[in-house]
């Protein structure tokens, strides 16, 4: 029976942002249909409509022409819509069956052999007694997968499913999918991955800023032209001319820096010596965990090792905290953006305020200067374009990017000397680490200069003028990115040696 | 936001409706047992004033506290710092017993709140320097602080002419705190718990130290790499606590007591938690709430006479009141919906 699925005119506002702004699209079994979008788009509040898990303030759902009311999830499993999260909805605790059976209306024997039927017919093979913690991402999503076919459902939504799955579970899912698909189901796939649309989906729609700008057969479609659609401009093609920069001042001097920590979770750092110039990038590759976290809070100040010397500008640093860090013009931009570098809690101009040092006059004798730190806030969210303009707005309501752009935006604004990032572009969409990588090259061209420490080498290559790795605390000899290729950093950030 | 600030009214009303059920269960009529609790203490202007008098030192704890736990810090230990500050503040007092001056009172004062000041530094630095639970630190130390104060009125410093009971001399009127109206037991110690309140609203909302409480208390991570100093602050907030713990400790003696004896309260510290968190650790929502709390002391004791229960109900209430408040936070988040029970439609 071939199924329909019609989208007319969905709006959904919050505060500070139009999530949904009349949204129409029209789906058809048979197919499958990629969404698309960057992060902030406004798939996920489609897809949370079209589950029944947030109301629409305007518009309606049509399933076959029958107008449906999705009022909470139990109306979408009723009206035969199934729905795989981002984040898996298991109990950890209880086994692959009891899983299945939790929400199941018929008696166990029956279910048994239900499942079994579906693991024969798609080639499925999971232990149904093993507690569901012991399975990997992939076979996690299985049971999901499980879970909506148990209810023979018409339409099936997936959202961002690759992103925790390994290379051989994505191929696995993309057979799944396409079975499933002949077999009648509508498969709506969101996504922000542009090579997935183009070797899974049949049709396209492309998400901006809340609206629908373009649908299309993905024939049609290469990874540039998505991508120009996604981001909404032609995407310059970023490429940093490397700094020839022999002659200059080391602005930047770390000697000795040796850090030893009882936790078994963190990496012990062995005699890292390294400097950076006037101008310069400084990049630090390696596989997270190698010792990075640990280099990013002794640079900033956190944490606080004996007998290294960290000489900036001239005048000796290691022993001062962040805040004194920063009086000297350097500036640093964590890894973790929501529970270290911003707290979602606070409004957008509070958590600028977190960058405070002495000229920017935040506080003036103890006290809150309100006015001047939300004027400072608008100036950052006007210059590096934030996309609201709401200083009052609690950092929550910000999408990843957006949050980074405020964030790199705090740190820079005072024109520092030294930018110290870790993984400044990580979870975001193309729109915005194009827009941090071309602000970070910006950096470079005013003479100021960076350390990049990131897991990206693909972004190392492109934004660093020198480029060492990290291997299990210990820094490999730094290498000019000219004599680099990303085979090079591949050996040594798998712990072996060059020449 | 608004509902956050609902949630204690909430609380409020299941913890009368409760108190009713007990009563009903005891075989007491309910109406009339909660009208004895809650509407008779406070039909007087006598009531009345006692309320705020029981209110003050709950105020001024609370209003403590709140920097601590907005921060983060979990002191437990407000009782012991209200009686280490009554020991000092006494200690001062008696030292003035046949003295007159007006210089006397405000040492006092000072000295008690020095003293709890003091009393809150010990969890304060051994939980920055030496990495202890401060829960358990200033716990404990509420029981050395009481024994000290045992010790001390029936040893060195009880009455010479007390015929051994356990307590000091009265003090002197120079070291008593004013009585704002004749007849009544409210004292000149009110003003000092309402300068604390706006005190604290300033600090907290207006100032740097209070922007470094907010953010320590929502990140410890992000307060690191903002570069705040952890360690002054922790030791801050704790002064801060230790100080109106022993205010109130202070305001109690020369208040309504007058002298040191074992029984200086009756654990105004603990039940001052219930209170910081009743008021949601806002200034003036702690007002408000001291004033239920300190009801619940008024109407256990008038129960007592009347009806004949014993008086550690109030403790039932205040157990109660902050039960409800807890279960009214957690259900805050989820949404309650009644579903017609048919098999398939159990789910979630």
């Amino acid at each position: 029976m071939a199924t329909d699925l019609r989208i007319s005119n969905i709006s959904k506002i919050y505060p500070g942002c139009i999530a949904n702004d009349n949204v129409s699209l029209q789906f058809k079994s048979g197919k499958i249909y990629a969404l698309l979008g960057e992060n902030g788009a406004g798939k996920s509040t489609l897809v949370k409509i079209l589950s029944g898990v947030i109301s629409p303030d305007n518009g309606e759902v049509f399933l076959n022409e029958k107008n449906l009311k999705l009022s909470s999830p139990l109306d979408a499993k009723k009206n035969k819509i199934g729905m795989v999260f981002q984040h898996f909805n298991l109990f950890e605790t209880l086994s692959v069956f009891e899983n299945l059976s939790i929400d199941a209306t018929e008696d166990n024997k029956s279910l048994r052999l239900r499942i079994n039927e579906i693991f024969k017919k798609y080639n499925f093979s999971i232990d149904l007694d093993v507690p569901v913690l012991n399975l990997s991402a992939g076979q996690k999503q299985k049971v999901e997968i499980i879970r909506c076919l148990l209810r023979s459902p018409k339409v099936l939504i997936m959202d961002e499913p690759t992103s925790v799955l390994t290379e051989q579970e994505t191929e696995e899912l993309f057979i799944s999918l396409k079975k499933f698909c002949d077999e009648g189901i509508l498969i709506i796939y969101i996504t922000h991955k542009l090579k997935e649309v183009l070797s899974l989906c049949d049709e396209v729609a492309v998400m901006r800023k809340g609206k629908v700008v373009s649908v299309s057969q993905t024939q049609n479609e290469k990874v540039e032209t998505l991508a120009n659609k996604m981001v909404g401009q032609k995407l310059a093609k970023i490429k940093k001319k490397i700094n020839i920069s022999k002659n200059k001042d080391e602005i930047f001097k770390v000697k000795h820096l040796n850090f030893y920590s009882d936790d078994p979770f963190e990496t012990n750092l062995v005699n890292l010596n390294f400097s950076v110039k006037k101008g310069e990038c400084l990049g630090i590759a390696g596989i997270s965990g190698n010792g990075q976290n640990e280099l990013f809070q002794i640079l900033s100040g956190e944490i606080i090792t004996p007998n290294t010397s960290i000489i900036f500008r001239n005048k000796e640093i290691a022993k001062l905290n962040p805040k004194q860090r920063r009086e000297y013009l350097m500036a640093f931009s964590p890894e973790d953006r929501i529970s270290q570098a911003a707290v979602p809690e606070l409004k957008i101009y509070e958590n600028v305020a977190l960058n405070n040092f002495k000229a920017s006059n935040f506080f003036e004798k103890g006290l809150v200067n309100e006015r001047k730190i939300k004027d400072h806030s608008k100036k950052i969210l006007s210059d590096f374009s934030v996309n609201t303009d709401n200083v009052e707005l609690k950092s929550q309501f910000l999408s990843g990017g957006n949050l980074q752009k405020l964030i790199l935006g705090r740190e820079l604004i005072t024109a520092p000397e030294l930018l110290i990032c870790y993984n400044p572009t990580w979870g975001l969409d193309v729109g915005a680490i194009n827009y941090i990588h071309e602000t970070l090259i910006k950096i470079n061209d005013q003479e100021k200069s960076t350390i990049l420490i990131s897991t990206d080498t693909e972004e190392l290559l492109k934004l660093s003028d020198r480029i060492a790795v990290i291997y299990k605390g210990k820094l490999s000899k730094i290498m000019s990115s000219e004599e680099v290729t990303s085979e090079k950093l591949g050996v040594l950030m798998g712990g072996g040696s060059i020449d | 936001m608004a509902l956050y600030f609902f949630t204690p009214f909430i609380a409020i009303i299941l913890t009368i409706l409760g108190g009713g059920i007990i009563f009903y269960i005891l075989g007491f009529n309910p109406i009339e047992a909660l009208k004895f609790y809650f509407i008779t203490p406070i039909s007087n202007l006598y009531g009345f004033s006692e309320l705020l008098l029981k209110a003050t030192p709950l105020c001024l704890i609370a209003i403590g506290l709140s920097f601590c736990f907005k921060s983060n810090n979990w002191n437990i230990g407000a009782e012991g710092q209200l009686t280490f500050g009554a020991i000092v503040g006494g200690g001062v007092a008696l030292l003035f017993y046949n003295q007159e001056g007006f210089y006397i009172l405000p040492l006092v004062i000072l000295a008690g709140a020095i003293g709890g000041m003091i009393f809150a530094l010990i969890p304060a630095i051994l939980k920055t320097y030496f990495n202890t639970n401060e829960i358990l630190v200033s716990l404990m130390l509420v029981y050395v602080s009481k024994l000290i104060l045992d010790y001390l009125v029936v040893g060195p410093w009880s009455n010479p002419e007390g015929f051994n009971f356990p307590e000091t001399r009265q003090f002197s009127d120079s070291s008593r705190m004013p009585l704002l109206f004749e007849g009544l037991r409210i004292h000149a110690g009110i003003f000092l718990a309402l300068a604390a309140v706006m005190l604290s609203w300033f600090i907290l909302y207006k100032t740097y130290l209070g922007f470094q409480i907010k953010v320590s208390g929502l990140s410890l991570k992000t307060a690191k790499y903002a570069g705040f100093k952890g360690k002054t602050m922790i030791l801050v907030v704790f002064m801060i606590s230790g100080a109106c713990a022993g205010l109130a400790g202070v305001g109690e003696i020369t208040g309504p007591i007058g002298q040191l004896h074992r029984m200086i309260s009756p654990d105004y510290g603990f039940t001052a938690i219930i209170v910081a968190f009743l008021g949601r650790l806002n200034p003036f929502g702690i007002i408000f709430a001291s004033l239920v709390v300190a009801l619940t002391y008024l109407g256990a004791e008038t129960a007592q006479i009347f009806l004949q229960i014993p008086k550690y109900t109030g403790q039932v209430f205040q157990g109660m009141i902050l039960f409800f408040l807890l279960a009214s936070d957690y259900l805050l988040f989820f949404k309650v919906k009644i579903l017609s029970l048919k098999k398939n439609e159990l789910r979630h």
